[in-house]
């Protein structure tokens, strides 16, 4: 088969063509159609730039030449086939290598500034340019997460968790570039792995090696919460309450039967929560409750929701990204596997902006970023790492970081397409 | 019985003619015409005595000719019977009636005449040589006969020879006879116009009968009334009936059941051709040698031969030869049917699931773990499943992180760590580390700070007893510099140490000895600071020791067997065989009723407590010696770790009904280490929750395969 009939569409109006079949050569591929295209909007309008594309076929990308592509998705070739074509996304930029002092556990970063923890026991937030601001020490024991809390002007408000059992939540003057330990958040009995903050900033809630799920306010307050000292409490402890006044739990859910890897609000009043009992269970956090549980078969390292797209993507103990409907009643939904990774996935994390899109950090030292429309291969692979990725963020203005073992922090400026770059 | 021609036949023995009634003869004759016969005789051998011996003579001659005379035998004997009153009113001379004329022979007379005078016999005293010149010389002779009666030769007219001429030809005796003159049939087959008789029909005929229309009007009325059905319409379809509907199937003779079919013949060969190819045919050499060979030992039994065509082929003159060979063959040659066992060989391989089925097991590897500079010879695992700790020959051991392979800890003990256990009390935080002479309790500092702070206080609240006791250990507490690295007690022994291990309550451990006296093995208690040495006599070389995790016994595996003692009643339970040259390891499984060792000689041996003494099974996968052997905890997994760098992960499904053996089928082999100083995986230990298995090498890492 030599031709096959085909009619392109795209929802960008800048790049609108025709809306009439054209006739391609069966073997074409990607290259070959977008030069098609070009040439078509070239003899449309003089002005016209020469643009990558990329083609979709019933939402699935074209990576093989398209008569191939058709054959294995079971497309008829008598038909007129349609081809949505997108802007090509462009590979993501390196723009940054921050080097710490040892394995970074945990980045989030914002539009101005990165946060870290660091298995050195401190948390270091980072300019977008790399600039060390500030060191934030207190922790006795590795940091395992990071969070922000509220960002102003002139303070903001963050949190640390740590293997130390405790959450500290910082009050950073910008200004003056001190930081704060208002609270001290004490009640895990293991180490902390894993928090986050909820939409309303009031809220945090935090995942421990002891398989407790607990909420904690986020509000600092002045006076002491809870007076308990214990006269038999070890020195080291003590010390650390001296870092803020303690803060107890708003409440605490139980029903993981293993340590708790990784937790998120996925609402405003839900929180799903990641384990190494196998399951992904969503709480009410209002209630309490235990709404529903996702079980799959191997641990769950990291769990991420897209507020887009409406669905989980977890990274566990194997090769695969899987990708749940939380909505979903009837237990395990895995609705797709992501599979191009040789180690453990340590991390994911959905676009915010994008609702196809998300990236992937591995033990076998890679950052992957995805599409789901093509579940086959990654969208670009990002090998600089030299040693076990363990863990990755993307802000919204379209920064990829990724930090891992071999205690550097990259950062990856990633325009969605050509056209965002000039924009 | 005499015969009638026989006298003249005696000497002529060159006529064909008398040949041929001397045949006749013997075989036609009966009792009736004998004495006809006899008469015959009577009167015409008169002259010659008859020698009753001579009858056997022509028999034998005439034997072939007896079918030629077979048919002129009746009209012979008719003629005979003609003669018969000619020669009663001829021979009236002699008057001694028909008797037989041997009585006779030793009187000078042969009989009376009418006028009762005797008979004189005619002077005979011809010898042979007057007889043979007599015949030669009378042409007559032929002719001339002996009246018996008379005793006188007689010479046949030439109408008396014809008649006997006619007689042995089977003809009448009276030239005039015509045998075929047209009979007359009194019953002709030809239709005649009158009747034989001339009689007039009788009245009845004409008349209906009067008794036969009684007989129909009966008929007819036993019709009307019913009495007698019309006759039912023949069934045409013949009926048949199965012969063998009821036989009884086992009653089928055993000779039909076992019928043995004749073996099948060879098939005929290239050698057997006409045209056989040229390498089938003899040499000269050949052929001299096979003809000096036994027949039996021919490994043919025919020359091959070949010829121009398929025309030019003689018939085989085996054949008869051939098939006669065959007959005995099969009849000389008892059969037997042979019960040939008809198995697939797949059936005989016991059907294991696929492991596919048995997931899950780890499968790949996922860390390393690196660090250590030397060989890593012990791990262990935290019961929380957080912390693993390795000790190594670079006199350190280390705490890991197990989910990220990060070192947390890094614990200088100064000297060769052989063995390292954690404490299996999950509220105790305790690691017992074999350094050397002895054994240190060191702290982590890891994990639940309330736990590791309660250990510690745990082991400050010890009092020392009042009186003090002789132990064969000392325990010395931790100066403040080791305390501050964790050390917490050091249990010093008197010699080497190769093992410790943990009762799964966490207060007490036991520690082996490398030396073969009876203070190998001992057993300390924490809480109390107290050590004791459980046996009085050494039973070997101990290799390791465990406690059962539910029951008070106490498993000791020397060099081939595993001794179980009872610690509570204090005695040897059970002794287990390992069926190996030196066991290197041992592991119980967590239900506690089986047990697996390694050895050194690359076998791996399941016991099943209830069972027997014996191995349930003996695995032979690895190529080396076997350096450690584990269970997992929740999941039906064992591996083992070898010298030849390879993990082997086997499911190992114990049941819980006591009928169902344990099901043991290999699923992994997991590579990873390279070979150091030929050695390999030196300590497997899996994960306490998650089913996956760490490994340590001599390559100096540790690795999680998951």
């Amino acid at each position: 088969m030599a031709q096959l009939t085909a009619r392109f569409r795209t929802e960008n109006p800048r790049y609108a063509v025709e809306d009439v079949p054209f006739s391609v050569p069966a073997a074409s591929e990607t290259a070959d159609l977008s030069h098609l295209i070009n040439k078509l909007l070239a003899a449309r309008g003089a002005d016209h730039k020469y643009v990558e594309f990329d083609f979709l076929i019933q939402g699935q990308f074209l990576r093989v030449p398209l008569v191939t592509h058709m054959e294995m998705e079971n497309i008829s070739t008598e038909e007129v086939v349609e081809i949505e074509y997108v802007e090509k996304y462009m590979a993501p930029q390196p723009e940054e290598c921050i080097f710490h002092d040892d394995w970074i556990s945990s980045v989030q970063a914002t539009e101005e500034w990165i946060l870290t923890g660091c298995y050195d026991q401190t948390a270091r937030i980072w300019s977008l340019e790399g600039k060390s601001i500030m060191t934030i020490a207190g922790h006795t024991e590795v940091v395992k997460d990071v969070a922000w809390v509220k960002q102003d002007s002139l303070s903001c408000l963050l949190i640390s968790a740590s293997m130390d059992q405790t959450i500290l939540l910082w009050e950073w003057n910008v200004e003056k570039n001190k930081v704060k330990a208002l609270h001290c958040c004490r009640g895990h009995a293991g180490s902390v792995d894993s928090v986050a903050v909820d939409c309303t900033r009031t809220k945090f809630c935090s995942g421990s090696w002891d398989k407790m799920l607990k909420i904690w306010s986020a509000v600092p307050t002045d006076e002491e919460d809870e007076m308990e000292e214990a006269a038999n409490r070890p020195r080291k402890k003590q010390k650390t309450e001296q870092l803020g006044l303690t803060r107890t739990p708003l409440a605490t859910l139980s029903g993981h039967t293993e340590a708790i890897s990784s937790v998120l609000w996925s609402d405003a009043e839900e929180i799903c929560s990641a384990s190494w009992d196998h399951t992904i269970k969503l709480w009410d956090a209002e209630t309490g409750g235990l709404k529903s549980t996702l079980t799959g078969n191997k641990v769950f390292n990291s769990v991420s929701y897209s507020p887009l797209c409406r669905r989980l993507a977890s990274g566990s103990t194997d090769r695969h990204i899987r990708l749940w409907d939380p909505r979903s009643k009837d237990g395990s939904l895995v609705l797709l596997s992501l599979t191009s990774h040789t180690g453990w996935v340590t991390s994911v994390k959905w676009s915010p902006t994008h609702e196809h899109q998300l990236i992937s950090g591995s033990l076998d030292n890679i950052v992957k970023l995805w599409d789901t429309r093509s579940c086959k291969a990654p969208l670009y692979d990002l090998a600089a790492h030299e040693d076990k990725v363990l863990c990755v963020d993307w802000t919204e203005a379209g920064l990829l970081l990724s930090g891992g073992a071999d205690n550097k922090l990259y950062c990856y400026r990633y325009p969605a397409t050509a056209s965002d770059v000039g924009a | 019985m005499e015969q009638p021609l026989e006298l003249e036949s005696d000497d002529d023995l060159t006529d064909s003619e008398e040949s041929v009634y001397s045949g006749l003869e013997d075989s036609g004759s009966d009792s009736t015409n004998s004495s006809a016969a006899e008469e015959e005789e009577e009167e015409e051998d008169e002259g010659e005595q008859e020698e009753p011996s001579n009858g056997a003579a022509p028999k034998v001659k005439g034997a072939p000719r007896k079918s030629k005379a077979l048919g002129a035998d009746p009209p012979l004997k008719d003629s005979e019977g003609l003669s018969v009153p000619d020669e009663y009113e001829e021979d009236i001379r002699n008057t001694v009636g028909n008797i037989p004329m041997e009585w006779y022979q030793d009187f000078p007379h042969i009989g009376y005449d009418l006028e009762g005078k005797r008979i004189y016999k005619p002077i005979r005293n011809k010898d042979e040589l007057d007889k043979f010149l007599e015949k030669m010389e009378n042409p007559d002779y032929w002719r001339t006969v002996q009246d018996k009666m008379t005793g006188a030769d007689i010479k046949l007219t030439d109408e008396q020879v014809d008649l006997v001429h006619r007689l042995q030809k089977g003809q009448f005796g009276d030239v005039h006879f015509n045998p075929y003159e047209p009979a007359i049939d009194f019953f002709t087959h030809e239709v005649m116009i009158h009747p034989v008789t001339n009689r007039p029909a009788d009245k009845r005929s004409f008349i209906p009968s009067l008794i036969e229309k009684e007989k129909v009007s009966k008929l007819v009325h036993a019709i009307k009334m019913g009495w007698i059905k019309p006759r039912k319409p023949k069934e045409d379809t013949p009926t048949y009936y199965d012969l063998w509907a009821h036989e009884d199937p086992n009653s089928i003779l055993g000779r039909h059941k076992m019928h043995v079919p004749a073996p099948k013949m060879k098939l005929p060969g290239h050698e057997e051709s006409y045209n056989p190819p040229p390498e089938y045919l003899l040499s000269e050499e050949e052929k001299l040698a096979w003809e000096q060979q036994e027949p039996a030992e021919r490994r043919l039994n025919f020359v091959p031969q070949q010829y121009r065509c398929l025309r030019a082929v003689p018939g085989y003159p085996r054949f008869i030869h051939e098939r006669f060979e065959r007959c005995l063959d099969l009849y000389l040659c008892p059969r037997q049917r042979k019960m040939r066992v008809n198995v697939d060989p797949e059936d005989l391989i016991p059907k294991l699931p696929k492991p596919r089925d048995l997931q899950p097991f780890p499968t790949t590897q996922a860390l390393v773990y690196r660090g250590h500079s030397s060989l890593v010879r012990c791990l262990s695992v935290s019961p929380s499943g957080q912390w693993l700790a390795s000790g190594s020959d670079d006199g350190t051991v280390r705490f890991w992180e197990v989910c990220t392979a990060r070192c947390m800890k890094t614990l200088p003990v100064g000297g060769v760590v052989k063995s390292i256990a954690w404490n299996p009390n999950p509220t105790i935080c305790l690691v017992a580390v074999c350094v050397e002479q002895s054994v240190l309790l060191v702290n982590p500092c890891l994990g639940d700070k309330l736990l590791y702070g309660a250990t510690d206080q745990v082991l400050e609240s010890y009092v020392p007893p009042e009186e003090e006791r002789v132990q064969p250990v000392q325990w010395v507490t931790a100066t403040s510099e080791e305390h501050s690295r964790g050390i917490r007690l050091t249990v010093q022994h008197s010699k080497a140490l190769k093992q410790v291990t943990w009762h799964g309550k966490g207060d007490y451990f036991a520690t082996v000895v490398a030396d073969n006296s009876n203070m190998q093995v001992l057993i300390h208690q924490t809480s109390k600071r107290w050590s004791q040495n459980p046996f009085r006599k050494s039973k070997g070389l101990v290799q390791c020791v465990l406690f059962h995790p539910i029951r008070p016994y106490f498993f000791v595996a020397t060099q081939r067997y595993v001794r179980v003692y009872n610690l509570l009643k204090q005695e040897l339970t059970k002794k287990l065989m390992a069926n190996c040259k030196w066991v290197s390891s041992m592991a119980i499984h967590p239900a506690g009723d089986n047990v697996i060792c390694g050895s050194y000689d690359s076998k791996l041996a399941w016991f099943d407590l209830d069972l027997s003494t014996r191995p349930y099974q003996l695995l032979r996968h690895h190529r080396k010696a076997l350096r450690s052997v584990a269970f997992h905890k929740h999941y039906p997994l064992f591996a083992s770790g070898s010298d030849d760098g390879t993990v082997i992960v086997c499911h190992g499904m114990v049941y819980n009904d006591l009928l169902q053996n344990p099901l043991l089928v290999p699923v992994k082999v997991l590579k990873g280490h390279t070979l150091t100083m030929d050695l390999g995986v030196l300590d497997v230990v899996f994960h306490p929750t998650q089913p996956w298995v760490f490994s340590s090498g001599a390559d100096g890492t540790v690795r999680l395969y998951t």
